[in-house]
């Protein structure tokens, strides 16, 4: 019954319904972006009545998200904590650096464009974004995960090798458990 | 074999109420503590897209079978003291253990989940696990003190040990056991504050420390049938302290009320507090609660 | 020939063969050293029938020996833990020196327990725990280190108990001019009071110590932790329950039959009570399994000399049923911790970890002991711990109930300790050689574990004995009043129905495991304990990750008061003390006595002395 074609499609409405309003977050604080975080989760601009909520580690939480810019030191981490995150999992790269590098355009030890080491799904512009566009943002990924369009672990599985050559060519002495799902 | 099919059906429709009425008060208590923080807060039935959310993940980790064998103690634990606590007053739908056990059994298999979390959590092998595993454990060797005495002194002053009887002297005397053992409910609800693990109690998960502790490693479906469990031990918990103390309930309506206002007292207490560390914590439950838990024994021994 | 007899010749000829054998062939030895353990105890179920007595004189002295309900009952415990000890025995010692030793003294303590049992007169009672204190004694010094501080400790707390037990007897003797217990029990209650309150106490003294009640039990985690781990099952499990055996009968048909006896029943409850406590809190404290376990057999022997003390009906019941149940678990846990030594060469907690994967008969054996220990139902513990509450409150022990309750509760601690320390956690590069132990030490702990799982479900199997056991000692009937085959009830008319609970719990547990496992399965690894959530941090191999260091920290702040006082300290300032009295005394009379020896002819003389003036 579950393999007939109609049925999977109402089950995928459901779950992708039941996934977009309940987003757990896991705030990775990379860069200075992280301090616009709990202002967007306390009293002024709740995000929790969208349900958008912490979470403590990588194995219970559904969003990754790169709050500013990504040293190549923090690159391996953040990897690895993705990693570990359960399908489906989205990344949501916060504010310009991780678009473009911004203002560390030039910097020697941070990463320019977040999609070639991960699948971001939705980008946050701006530098800072204030928590009005945090909401946005999270408004945004909710909309792509009903048309079920936020699907960033699946390309990250089928163009693994992709990003492993562009992960690797930053991160010089890879040492780092296979990645099989 | 008709009579099992009806045991097995009053079974799950009792499972299904309590977990449904354990997952909004969750709920309620998210948004409550919304409200009191001055924000819009989830909906009441959040907890119910969580759930639906960790069920649905597709991929899922384990360290062992422990870590299949943990998650399904702690819903043995949380199911079979449901089966043994009354739900209604006059409860010939769905009796299901309420004969069959008491309450020291009550007390033994209300502590089986604590037991299973902690070795699912041991075999992840997370230091933080293990820390909060060790934190939960000393934690219940503080609140089980005044709350053994709150029953004792229940026990002793009724001669019984059934939570139906103690039900049946309420209805035939018309008093709610907290008027009349007002020391054993003082006792009691204050073993009930560090049971829910809500600050300032919530030592265990301590999210900013421990990275939530012993369920650091689960989630997906883990993480999901520890909710269930948590959510219908809520449950439990609420009804059993509705049924000694509060005269238990006719109907269901009567049941959400109490459990609720009782519920209320948990949350609230709560807002207003910060967390304890766990050496505080546990000789807060051996002073002011282990008192009023020995006053209450006193009071059952002399005023009988 | 009579089969009593028969026995004990079997038992001797055994041991002595055995002994020999080694240094015909290794094999044969081992092969001897089953036979004379389990033969004997396949003819005891099926030669000895209830009443078969034996007579044998020496020198005028006759010595008395029958079997009744009550050693019959204790014999389960003796030859059934004992049978399974040998036969982990055989696996657990290979490759080990002095072999000869040990069976000796393994088959010597066996048939001394059994003696035990079967002994009428209080001559040949004495003799043979005699010989099971010698023959321990040698097992606790058998791995040839610590014998000064272990060895003595235990020797000389026997040595006390030994001679308390004979300041008994003889004045025992002296009044009724008889050494038939049956005698001393139809005298006591016409006694005068002194004598009235000094044999029993005396006596008392001389199980307590084997019981390893509170003040008396410093020696035990000494012992129980040196011995060999085959021997410490034996040691922990039976050879403590001759204590509680002794202390049963002093209670139900000397201490039982006084109008004064409340206050010794008080007594000797809250003493098992704090017994408990304080067994509880030092097994926590240690790092060392075989530590940890001596401690709560401690605090465990507590529970069982409190259930004994309290004296109703189902206090007995409850003592009794929980005397086996800890035979049973304790056995197992012991030959867990035996098995682990083996495979890794090591029983600290902080040195082992993650060996679940490696030794999974093993931890299951554990576990189900471990649940079986810390009273959670469906398991036999269980049963034991409801009857024992019920048996407090129902008569009338209110502060008790909480001292035991808190006791049991904090025992979770050390249980999950104990579970963590040794197969969960971090699963270490240092022990990914280990591999399980061998079917001959695996069988008999798996045995025993299911053995605790079907008693918790059908206790009857084991209350109808102990049920016998008290009617032989003169107590009524218990079937149906406080329990059926799988009903247990208390003197209020509450009951626990165990069948369905089964039921239930198996359903539920299965039907979650299968769901967990089944769903998306395709989707679900494993992955080992080096990847966990660790802030994106990837452990190295060789990383130890392990928590195990001042485990409970948090509890013991809590409890700090309690621990800073050691009984342990007050003997050793007291020896310390006597010490110095005797340096004393060497000056006067040069010589060069051992210390054990010193403490034993001191004692001998302060009890003398102590003797002459109650008997004058």
């Amino acid at each position: 019954m579950i393999n007939d074609k109609n049925s999977q499609k109402i089950v995928d409405i459901i779950q992708n319904w039941a996934r977009q309003h309940s987003i757990w977050v896991l705030a990775y604080g990379t860069g200075c972006g992280a301090i616009e975080l709990p202002p967007t989760m306390t009293s002024r601009y709740d995000a929790e009545r969208l349900g958008v909520r912490g979470a403590a580690t990588p194995r219970q939480a559904d969003v990754l998200l790169i709050t500013g810019y990504l040293t190549t030191k923090t690159l391996k981490r953040v990897i690895r904590v993705y990693e570990q995150m359960q399908d489906p999992k989205y990344v949501v790269g916060f504010g310009s650096c991780t678009i473009n590098g911004g203002m560390y355009y030039d910097s020697y030890n941070t990463i320019k464009v977040l999609d070639k080491y991960l699948p971001v799904d939705v980008y946050i512009n701006g530098c800072m974004p204030r928590p009005e566009a945090v909401l946005s943002g999270f408004a945004k990924l909710q909309e792509r995960i009903a048309e079920g369009r936020a699907e960033g672990a699946k390309k990250y599985k089928e163009n693994l090798e992709w990003y492993r050559a562009n992960q690797k060519k930053i991160i010089p002495n890879w040492v780092m458990p296979d990645y099989n799902w | 074999m008709e009579s099992v099919l009806y045991n097995i059906l009053g079974a799950v429709a009792t499972f299904l109420l309590a977990f449904v009425v354990g997952m909004i008060y969750g709920g309620l208590n998210r948004k409550i503590t919304a409200r009191v923080q001055n924000r819009k807060g989830p909906p009441f039935y959040q907890n119910f897209i969580d759930a639906m959310k960790l069920a649905s993940k597709r991929s899922a980790i384990h360290h062992g079978i422990m870590q299949h064998f943990g998650p399904a103690f702690i819903m043995v634990s949380s199911v079979m003291s449901l089966m043994v606590v009354p739900v209604l007053t006059h409860n010939q739908w769905f009796p299901n253990l309420n004969f069959h056990g008491d309450l020291i059994f009550l007390l033994y298999i209300m502590v089986f989940g604590p037991l299973g979390m902690a070795l699912g959590a041991g075999q992840t092998g997370n230091p933080n696990s293990a820390i909060g595993v060790t934190r939960g454990l000393s934690l219940m060797t503080g609140f089980e003190i005044p709350w053994v005495m709150a029953l004792v002194a229940l026990m002793i002053q009724y001669h019984t040990t059934s939570i139906v009887d103690l039900m049946n002297v309420q209805i035939q005397s018309g008093t709610w056991l907290m008027f009349s053992s007002p020391f054993a409910f003082i006792a009691a609800v204050m073993a009930m504050l560090g049971m829910f693990r809500y600050s300032p109690f919530d030592i265990v998960g301590a999210p900013a420390e421990l990275a939530s502790g012993p369920i650091s490693e689960n989630g997906g479906k883990y993480l999901f049938v520890m909710m269930s469990a948590g959510s219908v031990f809520a449950f439990v918990k609420l009804t059993l302290y509705v049924d000694l103390f509060m005269g238990g309930a006719d109907n269901l309506v009567i049941l959400l009320v109490k459990t609720f206002v009782l519920y209320l007292i948990p949350v609230l207490y709560s807002l207003t507090t910060v967390r304890y560390r766990t050496e505080h914590a546990i000789r807060w439950f051996w002073g002011w609660p282990s008192f009023f838990g020995l006053l209450a024994i006193l009071q059952a021994v002399f005023f009988k | 020939m009579n089969p009593v007899l028969n026995i004990f010749i079997l038992f001797l000829g055994g041991a002595i063969l055995t002994y020999f054998a080694g240094r015909i062939n290794k094999v044969l030895q081992s092969l001897l050293f089953l036979a004379s353990v389990l033969v004997p105890a396949f003819l005891f179920y099926t030669q000895l029938s209830i009443g078969q007595s034996a007579t044998f004189s020496v020198d005028g002295i006759t010595l008395n020996w029958s079997l009744n309900y009550f050693g019959w009952l204790f014999s389960l415990i003796v030859l059934g833990l004992g049978a399974m000890a040998a036969i982990y025995a055989v696996s657990y010692m290979k490759g080990k020196q002095r072999l000869g030793t040990f069976y000796f003294n393994f088959i010597l303590s066996i048939m001394s327990m059994t003696g035990i049992l079967l002994s009428q007169d209080l001559i040949s009672f004495f003799i043979f725990w005699e010989i099971m204190t010698w023959s321990s004694y040698l097992m606790t010094i058998y791995n040839g280190n610590k014998v000064q501080s272990i060895g003595i400790k235990y020797f000389v707390f026997s040595a006390i108990g030994a001679y308390a037990m004979l300041m008994a007897i003889v004045m025992v003797h002296s009044i009724t001019g008889s050494f038939l217990i049956k005698d001393l029990i139809n005298a006591y209650p016409t006694m005068q009071l002194g004598m009235q309150i000094w044999i029993p106490v005396l006596l008392l003294t001389g199980f307590a110590v084997k019981a390893a009640m509170m003040p008396l039990h410093v020696w035990a985690p000494g012992a129980y932790s040196n011995s060999p781990m085959a021997y410490t099952s034996v040691f922990s499990g039976a050879l403590s329950k001759m204590g509680v055996y002794g202390m049963t009968i002093v209670f139900v048909t000397l201490i039982n039959k006084i109008p004064q006896g409340i206050w010794f029943r008080e007594v000797i409850a809250w003493m098992g009570g704090i017994t408990a406590v304080i067994g509880t809190l030092w097994a926590i404290k240690q790092d060392d399994a075989k530590k940890l376990l001596a401690y709560s057999s401690v605090a465990q022997l507590g529970y069982i000399i409190t259930g004994i003390a309290i004296g109703t009906e189902l206090a007995l019941l409850a003592g009794l049923f929980l005397a086996v149940m800890h035979a049973l678990f304790k056995g197992t846990l012991f030959m867990v911790v035996g098995a682990v030594e083996k495979q890794t060469g090591t029983t600290n907690f902080t040195e082992v970890s993650g060996l679940i994967r490696k030794m999974p008969w093993t931890f299951f054996a554990a576990l189900l002991s471990i649940i079986a220990l810390a009273g959670i139902p469906p398991l036999g513990g269980f049963v034991g711990k409801w009857m024992l509450y019920e048996s407090l409150i129902t008569s009338n022990h209110y502060l008790l109930v909480i001292v035991i309750f808190f006791s049991s509760t904090a025992a979770f601690l050390y249980c999950y300790k104990f579970l963590f320390g040794f197969f969960l956690g971090q699963e270490e590069k240092e022990w990914s050689h280990v591999k399980e132990a061998p079917a001959a030490m695996v069988v008999p702990m798996v045995i025993l574990s299911l053995l605790m799982f079907v008693l918790g479900t059908f206790p009857g199997i084991l209350l109808s004995p102990i049920n016998n056991g008290l009617q032989a000692l003169g107590y009524t009937d218990s079937y149906k009043n406080l329990w059926e085959t799988s009903v247990i009830l208390n003197g209020w008319g509450n009951h626990v129905v165990l069948q369905p609970i089964l039921y239930y719990i198996i359903a539920i547990f299965l039907f979650f495991v299968v769901f967990l496992t089944l769903k998306g399965y395709k989707n679900t690894r494993y992955v080992t304990t080096k990847d966990i959530s660790s802030s994106g941090e990837i452990p190295k191999e060789d990383e130890n990750l392990t928590f195990s260091e001042n485990f409970y920290q948090p509890f013991f702040r809590a409890v700090e008061p309690v621990m800073r006082r050691q009984i342990d300290k007050f003997y050793k300032n007291l020896g310390e003390g006597l010490e110095a009295l005797f340096e004393f005394m060497r000056r006067i009379y040069t010589g060069n006595g051992q210390t054990y020896a010193i403490y034993v002819i001191a004692f001998v003389v302060i009890m003398l002395l102590f003797g002459n003036y109650l008997l004058k």
